[in-house]
């Protein structure tokens, strides 16, 4: 089976739709910086601000009954002694009434524990077992984000030098041209999702960016390799050189596409919850990376 | 073809040794896995970088309070030279263990400005209403806690600031009782005179019930030295009004007079107690503080995760499941896809799983959920290098070249293009150890090695299996090798 696709054709198209991403992207991240109320490019989590998350199961005999969080908020206000702790709550009933989900700003562990105390007494009883708890303090969120982004930073730096290394300085240029639409994109999508949705992103958000850079050069260079070997060996033109590397690792990109997509979707369908976000940013940053190596980065590349 | 059956005995002599590795060494699993709570303290300095001598001194004094409140397994280590990490396996009360790890346990021994006895009395007076109300705020019960209550609750409070000439900034009557409190400690340790004295004069601290009523006491050892200071102090006092105090961080928990009969000698014997009402539970902590010693630099308690056992077994299980679908269906695409080289594919993968296992346990790796994701990545991205490999052998298998010819060149031309793959991976996972959280650095940890051995066994293991099969007949005919697609045009 051999594949055909019309790159040269359609470079106008291509180098468009990708304009068009990258603007909506942006667009998101403006709208989250001056439109929300965290005022952030991105919906930062707990990682990053700090804070106090508390999930617990609730012990039902059969079905757990409805709860309105307003009202169990409001009785939890009135059996707390320490009414400043309750500022800002935010409580969820999530998985049928069973999971609760309870988010505020930092509290000492003593303080989040009689949240919980007070919890089992208005709607126990609690599976202690089932308990996740997480404290981060306001200091450690802030060093948390810097050396996020510090490594962001670095290994991104050390990415470009090495394909500038390894690569002549057009070919370089075009596969970073490449990782940075890929990681603009994957970032502007997380934009909007904080912005509608509400999604906040962690450390590991960061994590995946780092990988998807890994990812994304892995990709691009593949076919830019073809590309030179091709560029050296065939006597066809400079353009159809490169249209016909392309679609000869076309099946390689999009089956290694598909076998990092599939643990990944194992992940998302029966991982636990924690990773639901970070193998979500993986998945959308694989599709964009090899959208970008097989279509946009060669048409880069194309001679007018 | 000799030098690849050596290859295939190295590859089975590693597979042996991987399962023996497995079961003599389990794997090391978090606490997102087993349960348990996790603290991370950050030592405080004010001005300059935490040293590595402070950095130590503060990881001793931390390390004998773990072991003097004796937890089980517990696990503590250094993050980033101004961290702490401390792990407490299983259902562990972190709430003890942050209250006494917590606290710098500074303690001074302080004697009474000369003509401060009026004002000392008004002050001990206040701190005794004000104890008085936060123990009935604390301790009363819901149904009692109307309008009424914390009205009367209040007027106290006032007439207490009245008394003190001190307005709190609070705006709740918890926040205000805290704050008024501290600000009666600071007066109080403020009509007191540093001695030389001190914790560091500590050889040994214990605890004991007193006998008149079911209070505790702690009991204090000095060395030498120490009890010589103390007696010289205990002598400069006697038989004056001034009274000598235990203060500790800054607060004093102890006030008491010093008899006439010790005018000559001073207190001597070296020890002393501390008799400040103390619950059992109260006096275990400071002992366990004062046996320590005191922190050399404060600490802060930054963070806490707590995660239930039977959430970590349940994260366990999905694990599992999410790892084992992704390897069946990886591997039922690729046999789709690429029929016996997928095959081939199938078993190196399964060789590259039991590898990675075996460098976590012979490392230790402790496997957490990131870890695990990790490694479940590193399927795919093990996987991509036996799909670039297959692709060239099929095309150079089109261009009518032999089959082992074929596998030859298709192995050497992808090559350069995994080795690239392979190390800008690399130099992310690199990143990520050694700028990243604990949390990051399992994930880091796993894909960078899970890269490495898929070098290894994509390569190598791939390579010998591929030839190991072609020896039989039966398996060399070429349509085995090129999907059913291919083979029809």
């Amino acid at each position: 089976m051999k594949y055909n696709l019309e790159l040269i054709k359609n470079k106008r198209k291509i180098i468009g739709f990708s304009t068009v991403l990258i603007l909506l992207s942006i667009l998101g991240i403006l709208y989250s910086t001056f439109n929300t109320s965290y005022k952030k490019p991105i919906n930062l989590g707990m990682d990053f601000v700090g804070g106090n998350e508390l999930r617990i199961e609730r012990v039902c005999e059969e079905e757990c009954s409805n709860l309105s969080p307003d009202s169990v908020l409001e009785n939890l206000k009135e059996i707390s002694k320490n009414k400043n702790v309750l500022n800002n709550i935010k409580l969820q009933f999530q998985n049928n009434n069973k999971l609760i989900s309870i988010r505020t700003p930092y509290l000492s562990i003593e303080e989040s524990n009689n949240i919980i105390t007070n919890l089992d007494n208005i709607i126990g009883p609690l599976n202690y077992e089932s308990k996740d708890s997480r404290l981060i303090g306001p200091k450690l969120g802030k060093r948390l984000l810097t050396n996020c982004v510090t490594s962001l930073l670095v290994s991104l730096f050390s990415i470009s030098l090495y394909i500038t290394i390894r690569f002549d300085k057009k070919y370089a240029l075009f596969a970073l041209l490449a990782l940075f639409h890929d990681l603009l994109i994957v970032f502007g999508i997380f934009s909007w999702l904080g912005v509608i949705l509400s999604v906040e992103v962690n450390s590991l958000f960061a994590v995946s960016l780092l990988t998807i850079a890994g990812y994304s050069v892995n990709d691009t260079v593949v076919i830019f390799d073809r590309i030179r070997e091709n560029l050296k060996s065939k006597k066809e033109g400079y353009n159809d050189t490169i249209q016909l590397s392309v679609n000869e690792s076309f099946r390689r990109t999009i089956f290694t596409s598909i076998t990092t997509l599939i643990p990944l979707l194992s992940i998302i369908l029966f991982g636990s919850y924690s990773l639901f976000w970070f193998s979500f940013a993986l998945s959308l940053g694989i599709i964009v990376g090899s959208y970008s190596s097989i279509l946009l980065a060669p048409s880069l590349l194309l001679k007018d | 073809m000799k030098r690849r059956q050596g290859w295939l005995f190295f590859i089975i002599f590693l597979l042996t040794f991987s399962f023996y590795l497995l079961i003599n060494y389990p794997l090391q699993l978090g606490l997102d896995l087993q349960g348990g709570s996790q603290l991370t303290l950050q030592i405080i300095k004010e001005e300059g970088k935490v040293t590595k001598d402070e950095l130590e001194a503060v990881n001793s004094v931390i390390d004998r309070r773990v072991n003097n409140l004796g937890v089980s397994e517990s696990n503590l280590q250094t993050l980033g030279g101004d961290q702490l990490i401390l792990e407490l396996p299983g259902e562990q009360n972190p709430i003890v263990a942050s209250r006494v790890l917590g606290k710098t346990a500074l303690l001074e021994f302080r004697t009474q400005k000369e003509g401060t006895s009026k004002d000392l009395k008004i002050l001990q007076l206040q701190r005794l209403n004000i104890k008085e109300i936060i123990k009935q705020y604390s301790s009363s019960e819901k149904s009692q806690f109307d309008d009424n209550f914390l009205k009367i609750l209040q007027d106290d409070l006032n007439d207490i600031e009245q008394e003190l000439n001190y307005s709190s900034t609070s705006n709740d009557l918890y926040g205000k009782l805290i704050e008024i409190k501290k600000h009666v400690d600071k007066e109080i340790t403020n009509l007191f005179i540093k001695t030389d004295l001190s914790g560091k004069d500590l050889i040994n601290a214990g605890r004991r019930q007193e006998q008149t009523n079911s209070n505790w006491e702690v009991l204090l050892t000095f060395s030498n030295s120490g009890g010589e200071k103390f007696a010289e102090i205990t002598k400069s006092i006697a038989g004056t009004n001034q009274l000598l105090a235990i203060i500790l961080d800054g607060e004093s928990i102890s006030e008491a007079s010093v008899g006439s009969q010790f005018a000559n000698t001073g207190i001597t014997g070296g020890s002393a107690t501390i008799s400040g009402n103390f619950s059992a539970e109260n006096a275990r902590e400071l002992e366990v503080q004062l046996k320590g010693g005191s922190l050399p630099l404060p600490i802060e308690i930054v963070e806490t995760n707590t995660i239930g056992a039977l959430l970590g077994s349940k994260n366990i299980l999905k694990s599992l499941y999410a790892a084992i679908s992704g390897l069946i269906f990886v591997g039922i695409f690729m046999i789709f896809n690429y029929r016996i080289l997928g095959f081939v594919s199938v078993i190196s993968l399964v060789l590259y799983g039991f590898f990675n296992l075996a460098l976590y346990s012979l490392i230790p790796v402790t496997l957490t959920l990131p870890g695990i994701s990790g490694l479940i990545l590193s399927i795919g991205m093990a996987v991509d290098a036996n799909i670039l490999i297959f692709e060239r052998i099929r095309e150079e298998l089109y261009d009518g070249n032999t089959l082992t010819r074929s596998i030859d060149s298709g192995f050497q031309r992808a090559n350069s293009s995994i080795v690239d793959g392979h190390i800008t991976t690399l130099l992310s996972c690199f990143v990520l150890f050694l700028l990243g959280t604990n949390f990051v650095k399992g994930f880091a940890a796993t894909l960078g090695i899970g890269v490495l051995i898929s070098l290894f066994t994509s390569l190598n293991c791939s390579k010998t299996i591929l030839r190991f099969f072609t020896t039989y007949q039966s398996l060399r005919q070429k349509n085995l090798y090129l999907s059913r697609n291919n083979f029809s045009n």
